[in-house]
């Protein structure tokens, strides 16, 4: 259990540390990666919802306090932190899910990986254009922008889970 | 009794979930950018240190088009001192009075960009002077180009900034050369265009004039570079009109700004203080 507490401490600095890097990118004006999810989507499935939530919420809050969004952040990221269990059994309604710690590519094979994570990148990022809509109306642009920077997301979240191997 | 802390434990995801919504819906609803606190903007210590260790290996990556912007800027300023010292000199052939030099209104306070963000609808800059080197509220900020945002909160070693790219911020402008002014607000599409609001329909203009700063308030002195009109955008059948600006800084190559001092802000302000306090006196 340390292990895995150690894991994720290290995980939440690598990840905001990237996040602060990624900040600067903006594809084509639309596609903006946010990494910082990954954190969310890693954490160990025996952890309870109510941590789920607690450290999605903290982590968003850094991010926030990074790029004076002001608790954009921490509002998308509480609502998939809730929203990751119920979205995993969508995708796994296996009894015997106590089995896999962690969801990645390697315990639950790229298929069913890339649904659970692509759903809840997709639900980020309506979140987030959702949340400058109220400040700024422009449909067709909001649209472009949910799409692009989700799938830039998914492809950077899919590259990350090739390199980080979990070897347990 | 007990059934009510069963229900409160049974339904504990749902109670913790609403708890970090209405927090963060606190954060995000609370609009107005000047009362947000140090501690969680980019101004804070932790933050601010960080960015500039990011930036001081980042701020290499732009150098040759900033280094190009700023020779053509010295170029330009070294033709109008030419200019000026040929005036000089006519006015002293003229009179034997010697010109003084008034102390000067505005200086600068050189500053470093240490972060930046063009992507949100809602941008900031931080940079890496605070209160310690006398920066206050409300300074505005210039790059080599033209104008960048206003300083907004200050920590002891960083400020955050307004970003030109911010619908908060709204700049007093009007076309060189005319007397006309309108305001210049954000429309949050590109990083690159601004729009000018509430021209007066007459006002006579074309397609590449310059937009300067009004000089109407204390932040900004007259005549600072701020765009180039695009084009007009069509508009209804009011009096006023409001035309595409292209912003002449490039907002995703930030290095360099300069803030402005303004020493006679203490008189401005006092002058409307005096002017407030008169009418509320009129009134009585």
């Amino acid at each position: 259990m340390t292990k895995y507490a150690f894991l994720s401490a290290m995980m939440f600095l690598v990840v905001i540390f990237l996040q602060v890097v990624c900040n600067r990118i903006c594809l084509f004006n639309i596609a903006v990666p946010f990494v910082f999810i990954y954190f969310i989507l890693r954490l160990p499935l025996s952890l309870s919802v109510n941590w789920v939530m607690t450290l999605s919420f903290l982590i968003g809050l850094v991010v926030d306090i990074f790029s004076n969004t002001y608790g954009m952040y921490a509002m998308s990221s509480t609502i998939i932190g809730g929203l990751r269990k119920p979205i995993f059994t969508l995708f796994y309604p296996r009894e015997d899910e106590m089995s896999i710690p962690i969801p990645s590519i390697s315990t639950l094979g790229v298929s069913t990986y890339l649904k659970y994570m692509f759903t809840l990148v997709l639900i980020f990022c309506v979140v987030i254009y959702v949340i400058q809509l109220f400040t700024f109306y422009n449909f067709s642009l909001t649209l472009m922008r949910i799409i692009g920077s989700s799938l830039l997301t998914a492809v950077i979240l899919f590259g990350f889970d090739s390199i980080v191997t979990t070897k347990s | 009794m007990r059934n009510l802390i069963d229900f409160f434990v049974r339904n504990s995801a749902w109670f913790v979930f609403i708890f970090y919504m209405i927090l963060s819906s606190i954060l995000l609803f609370n609009n107005n950018p000047y009362q947000h606190s140090v501690y969680l903007t980019s101004a804070n210590i932790v933050v601010s240190s960080i960015y500039d260790k990011i930036n001081s290996v980042t701020s290499y990556f732009y150098l040759r088009d900033i280094n190009e912007d700023l020779q053509k800027r010295n170029a330009a300023l070294e033709l109008e001192v030419l200019a000026l010292r040929e005036i000089v000199k006519d006015y002293k052939a003229q009179s034997m009075d010697s010109i003084q030099s008034p102390q000067s209104q505005y200086d600068y306070i050189l500053s470093r960009v240490i972060s930046n963000s063009i992507s949100l609808q809602h941008n900031y800059i931080t940079i890496n002077k605070g209160t310690e080197d006398g920066v206050v509220s409300e300074m505005g900020v210039v790059d080599q180009n033209g104008v960048v945002g206003i300083v907004n909160v200050m920590g002891k070693k960083s400020s955050r900034v307004i970003s030109l790219l911010n619908p908060n911020l709204r700049l007093s402008c009007k076309v060189k050369g005319s007397d006309y002014f309108g305001s210049l607000v954000w429309d949050g599409k590109s990083p690159n265009y601004a729009i000018l609001e509430e021209m007066p329909r007459h006002v006579e203009f074309e397609k590449g004039d310059t937009i300067v700063t009004s000089g109407y308030s204390a932040v900004f002195p007259e005549g600072l570079n701020v765009g180039v009109i695009e084009n007009q955008l069509t508009s209804g059948g009011d009096n006023f009109y409001s035309l595409r600006v292209r912003l002449l800084s490039d907002f995703s190559h930030l290095s360099t700004v300069r803030l402005i001092k303004n020493n006679m802000k203490e008189e401005y302000d006092a002058l409307k203080n005096m002017d407030f306090e008169n009418r509320k006196e009129g009134k009585k």
